[in-house]
């Protein structure tokens, strides 16, 4: 897995390649959950890129989403592929995250209202 | 026509990038669906895992060993390892139902297993773990 970030205003975005899984999770875990310590971050996932992900992944993602709601931030994750859409149905996660289709949905979601 | 894969994995992280392009390769070769590919890997990517996590009390040395067997679109497989008897079978299912607040963290890999695996079974014989599975690819 590889990870790059970008922002939008004061949004941060986070946007892993290739495969998420118990051997990659700690890195991915360790950037995201560092944008929410001691603040209310809004976070955006883009998975436009990813190929993979396990349930050490998802862990990582349900960490953060519960994190986000504790503090009043935001979590919206967006650009699932088919792949990765049905290992979040599976989960259940599809019905207690945010998730968008696109990346400019996810801002505007993000976007203080 | 018969397709057998016999894979040796050591049991570290290096196991899950070696069990991917290995299925690939096998999914490529007997062409099969990518949908499926990707289901194998991932139970049996979450069964590695869990043996490299639990099952010893130093992984180093361990080998863990993977055969299938793919045969009128049904593919046959058994995952087996020598750490200390572990049922990840008996792991609590989660629950899907619960908000964000009460959902608990952890236990969806076993749950994967379950849910795209046809058959699942686990057995402890001769001091050694064994998990077998069946994926109906086909009809």
């Amino acid at each position: 897995m590889n990870l790059r970030t970008d922002t939008s205003g004061d949004i941060e975005i986070l946007i892993p390649s290739g495969r998420l899984d118990s051997t990659t999770a700690p890195t991915f875990e360790k950037a995201l959950l560092a944008y929410f310590e001691g603040r209310p971050a809004r976070v955006l996932v883009d998975f436009d890129e990813l190929e993979y992900i396990s349930s050490a992944g998802l862990r990582v993602i349900l960490m953060a989403a519960k994190r986000a709601k504790q503090s009043g931030g935001g979590f919206v994750l967006c650009g699932l592929h088919e792949n990765i859409r049905e290992v979040f149905e599976i989960s259940g996660f599809l019905s207690i995250l945010n998730v968008s289709d696109g990346r400019d949905e996810a801002l505007a979601r993000l976007a203080p209202t | 026509m018969t397709a057998r894969l016999d894979l040796e994995l050591a049991a570290d992280p290096s196991a899950l990038a070696r069990l991917a392009t290995t299925l690939e390769t096998f999914g490529e070769a007997n062409d099969l669906p990518t949908q499926a590919v990707l289901h194998l890997n991932l139970c049996l990517d979450e069964l590695i895992t869990n043996i490299i996590s639990y099952a010893y009390e130093a992984p180093a040395g361990h080998r863990i060993q993977l055969d299938l067997v793919l045969e009128g679109g049904l593919l046959r497989g058994e995952l087996t390892d020598d750490g200390r008897p572990f049922n990840p079978l008996q792991a609590p299912a989660p629950d899907l139902d619960a908000d964000l607040d009460q959902r608990r963290i952890g236990g969806l890999g076993i749950h994967f297993v379950k849910t795209l695996m046809d058959h699942v079974d686990y057995r402890r014989q001769a001091g050694l773990n064994r998990v077998t599975f069946q994926k109906r690819l086909s009809g």
